[in-house]
């Protein structure tokens, strides 16, 4: 006689951990779930995750296992997140883009990235002189501009201009709407 | 992009004090700067954040005047500047504005926009809009050549009509364009205010906030 329970167990061990793909928009579109229910129904104060907690542990058993799955996919999903997450604000894709048929070398800098001059670089795809890249941005406003060649400072000509150049070079401004605005 | 590692930094940074010993320095800064040139940052930091000045635009700053090669004192003066500037905006936004709005200001006060303007805007247009891409406009096509007042009426008409950020963007591009091809800055940005009070995208959220 085969035992039954067993081999449903291996089954359900076995889907498991079958691996599952996501596309691309998964994580954000599971953070964008997430805050809005949590903005929605997260009780003022702590006692309201006291409360969530005592609520919990009325629960059966498996009632607590499958919680235990929920957070455990959630909390892979926010760990999976957290490069395209600054302090709470979403990342938004924003392509910066130079027409500079005579560089060599582009890269753009500023506050999004704490001004490190070799963390996002242009390419020129069939080098036709059109630099592009595109980069998480966090919502906020945000001063920027490129380093052509690596010494020379120019400011998007496409953007509004950052005032002032309190270090005799341009710069341009960046405004990034966050997802829920 | 390597923007978590960056804000770790500047978080970093600002909870150990960036200018402070060598050990609770922020990397990025290291060595860079001499010991005058921190001292004078940090207490400079402290004072905004005792006054309840956001740091981190003065943080940046600082990273900003590394990057571009400028020296220990003048970027002292820059981050001072800064302060004072957000500190203006602050005192006539109040405490509703966010850092987002207050960086967005002092860039207008830094471009020349009395500070009373921007309180005015903010006062007309509600608490809950936030200003910080008019503000950004604003100091845009005053650096342009837009003359202040006709800037910050163009700014107060379009928040007032109930422009969105798109609407006033697109006013940016416009006032950019006209100025590129030869108009009076003045002449353009008065034109061009015209026709986005009136477009059809201004209206709804007039009606919405009414």
């Amino acid at each position: 006689m085969p035992d039954w329970s067993r081999t449903s167990l291996e089954l359900i061990v076995q889907e498991l951990q079958r691996p599952v793909r996501f596309d691309e928009s998964f994580d954000r579109r599971v953070m964008v779930a997430v805050r809005r229910s949590y903005a929605e129904r997260r009780p003022r104060g702590a006692a309201g995750w006291i409360g969530a907690a005592v609520h919990m542990t009325r629960r059966p058993a498996y009632a607590a296992a499958l919680a235990a799955g929920v957070v455990a996919v959630v909390t892979v999903g926010m760990l999976r997140s957290r490069p395209e997450t600054v302090a709470g604000n979403e990342s938004i894709p924003v392509q910066f883009v130079l027409v500079a048929p005579e560089a060599r070398s582009v890269t753009v800098v500023g506050d999004f990235n704490n001004w490190g001059l070799g963390d996002t670089a242009l390419v020129a795809e069939n080098h036709n002189g059109v630099w592009s890249v595109s980069a998480p941005v966090p919502a906020g406003v945000h001063r920027y501009a490129f380093l052509v060649n690596g010494k020379q400072w120019v400011a998007d000509p496409t953007a509004p201009r950052a005032a002032g150049d309190d270090f005799g070079q341009p710069s341009s401004a960046l405004v990034v709407e966050g997802s829920a605005e | 992009m390597r923007s978590r590692t960056a804000r770790g930094f500047l978080t970093v940074a600002l909870l150990a004090g960036a200018f402070g010993s060598a050990e609770a320095q922020d990397p990025r800064i290291g060595n860079r700067l001499d010991a005058p040139t921190r001292k004078a940052l940090s207490a400079l930091v402290d004072s905004a954040r005792a006054s309840g000045v956001p740091v981190e635009p003065l943080m940046e700053k600082v990273y900003q005047g590394l990057a571009m090669g400028a020296d220990g004192p003048r970027i002292v003066v820059a981050v001072r500047k800064l302060t004072v500037e957000m500190a203006n905006a602050q005192r006539v936004l109040g405490t509703v504005a966010t850092t987002d709005e207050l960086k967005a200001a002092a860039s207008a006060v830094h471009a020349g926009v009395p500070a009373v303007e921007l309180g005015k805007m903010k006062k007309q247009s509600g608490l809950r809009r936030s200003l910080t891409l008019p503000f950004t406009v604003l100091a845009d096509i005053v650096s342009r050549g837009v003359p202040v007042q006709t800037a910050a009426n163009a700014i107060r008409s379009l928040v007032g009509a109930g422009a969105r950020d798109r609407d006033i963007s697109e006013f940016q591009r416009n006032v950019q364009v006209d100025i590129e091809k030869g108009a009076q800055p003045q002449a353009a940005a008065e034109t061009r205010v015209k026709g986005a009070v009136t477009t059809p995208s201004a209206r709804p959220e007039k009606r919405e906030q009414e």
